[in-house]
């Protein structure tokens, strides 16, 4: 349900958030599908924005498909990157919550978080092999 | 003198498996680090080889406590991408189990809070109380834990006789006000063990991302069925409480209040059931496919904000199945919550924010 107020989305692109938005099925989508991960979760902490989630998806070229999302204000913003290198940089200097998100999306998705100091294993135990959750084709 | 204490993965003190690797200075805790995993099943990547039916019986299964919400969750991203839309009657009885759901959840949160706290008797009425609603919760579904209750569309069966669960509603609600809450907020005995210890203050709280009662005790007033409603949500009046200070008092606090309102809530539900079918007809059988797309479904679970994102590439398998548990946010802020507290309080702060290791994993 869209219980945004209808200046919702001017507020957004007047807040910095930059790009179209489009509510779609439970969520606020930012197009075009690249953004500044960094930059886009200095601006979201200062709006007051809570992170939720980082949501991996294996394309079928095997390219990842990344998508960050925040709440603001009860209204949930969704924005889309993707890496063919498996290689993005980290958030969680800036945002603590997101150390345990890209950790586990490092194990499950071999996905590379460059910045981070380090990067221990969450849910696997050292040694166990990364990539866990890719197809089968992808990690032969 | 600084020492290191292992606990777990497998430990007789320990509900569910994980490993805390405490370090502490004399009884102080001075560091924290915690691993997990040790109930991984891999539901994403299973769900992503099932189609969209048996996803709902497979989701049911990331949690035996909050299973309803992970079925009512999946079904709701599912309905969002194919366009269909439940009943009236079916929402109202998602709203009912969820709030049935949270009850049970609470009483046995708070009936462990106080097993730590050192107050058994406190322990045995709260298991009491649960096992009334699992008796509710048994005769509306036919199950205990997994309840089944929820389809692409609605829900399975209907309430039969709305009315009757009425008459329970008073017992809880008398039980939670006249006598847990009141031993929670003026026990002196549970005072000193519960007042000022493990705090997570509300910026750490924000940087953390903690939801739900854990975030609510440290001053954050989200909750998504206010926030973001669903089901029914948004026809029925009740209030989120509230605490500031953070600490383990606030969160037994906030937990008691939400059982009064989940009481609130529901029997405001049950009274005003409209009539009618209990699901919207799908197509038939169990491989229809569904419209490519992405789809988020949030609900707030027992233990806070839980979040489906499914992906369809316009087959009757999932593309991508993402599930992110409230506990999975929740669990970091333990080490922040433990740091500068006695060793001793270390068992009931980590309790403190209602983890749920089954979910965490997946």
């Amino acid at each position: 349900m869209n219980t945004a107020p209808d200046n919702f989305v001017q507020s957004l692109q007047e807040s910095g958030l930059g790009g179209d938005w489009e509510w779609q099925h439970g969520s606020w989508w930012r197009t075009p599908e690249t953004m500044d991960v960094r930059a886009t979760a200095a601006r979201l902490i200062s709006l007051g924005a809570r992170f939720v989630a980082i949501t991996s998806t294996e394309r079928p070229d095997h390219e990842i498909r990344l998508d960050y999302q925040w709440d603001l204000n009860g209204q949930l913003l969704s924005f889309i990157t993707a890496t063919a290198e498996k290689r993005i940089a980290s958030i969680t200097d800036l945002c603590p919550a997101a150390d345990w998100v890209e950790r586990e999306t490092h194990e499950y998705f071999a996905i590379d978080y460059t910045g981070r100091e380090t990067t221990r294993s969450l849910m696997t135990r050292d040694g166990d092999r990364i990539g866990i959750n890719l197809h089968k084709e992808a990690v032969k | 003198m600084s020492y290191s204490i292992p606990i777990g993965p497998y430990h007789p003190a320990l509900e569910e498996p994980y490993k805390l690797e405490l370090e502490c200075d004399g009884e102080i805790v001075s560091d924290a680090v915690m691993h997990l995993g040790f109930n991984f099943r891999g539901i994403e990547y299973l769900a992503e080889r099932r189609n969209y039916l048996q996803g709902i019986t497979l989701v049911e299964r990331v949690c035996g406590i909050c299973s309803n919400v992970h079925s009512l969750s999946y079904c709701q991203a599912v309905e969002q991408l194919t366009g269909i839309e439940p009943p009236e009657r079916a929402l109202y009885i998602r709203v009912v189990l969820s709030e049935l759901e949270r009850l049970h959840s609470h009483f046995l949160w708070s009936g462990t809070a106080a097993k730590l706290i050192g107050f058994k008797t406190v322990f045995m009425a709260c298991f009491t109380l649960r096992e009334k609603v699992m008796d509710v919760l048994s005769a509306i579904s036919g199950n205990r834990v997994n309840y089944g209750m929820n389809c692409i569309g609605g829900v399975n069966r209907d309430i039969a006789d709305p009315l009757a669960v009425l008459s329970i509603l008073d017992e809880l609600e008398s039980a939670v006000t006249r006598t847990i809450l009141p031993i929670f907020l003026n026990d002196r005995a549970v005072e000193s063990r519960c007042k000022g210890i493990g705090i997570l203050t509300k910026e750490q709280a924000i940087a953390m991302g903690a939801v739900g009662p854990l975030a609510r005790a440290s001053g954050i007033s989200q909750d998504i069925r206010v926030a973001a409603p669903y089901c029914a949500y948004d026809r029925f009046e009740f209030n989120v409480p509230v605490e500031t200070s953070g600490d383990v008092r606030a969160r037994l606090i906030v937990h008691g209040l939400e059982m009064v309102e989940s009481c609130r809530i529901l029997r405001q539900a049950l009274r005003a059931l409209p009539a009618g079918p209990v699901h919207t007809p799908t197509p038939a059988g169990a491989r229809y496919k569904v419209p490519t797309g992405t789809a988020i479904s949030r609900a707030e679970a027992p233990r806070g904000e839980v979040l489906y994102q499914i992906s369809s590439n316009g087959t009757d398998i999932p593309e991508r199945v993402r599930v992110r548990t409230p506990t999975f946010m929740n669990m970091a802020t333990v080490r922040l919550a433990l740091l500068g507290q006695q060793l001793s309080d270390s068992p009931l702060i980590q309790a403190s924010c209602d983890p749920c290791y089954s979910c965490t994993d997946r």
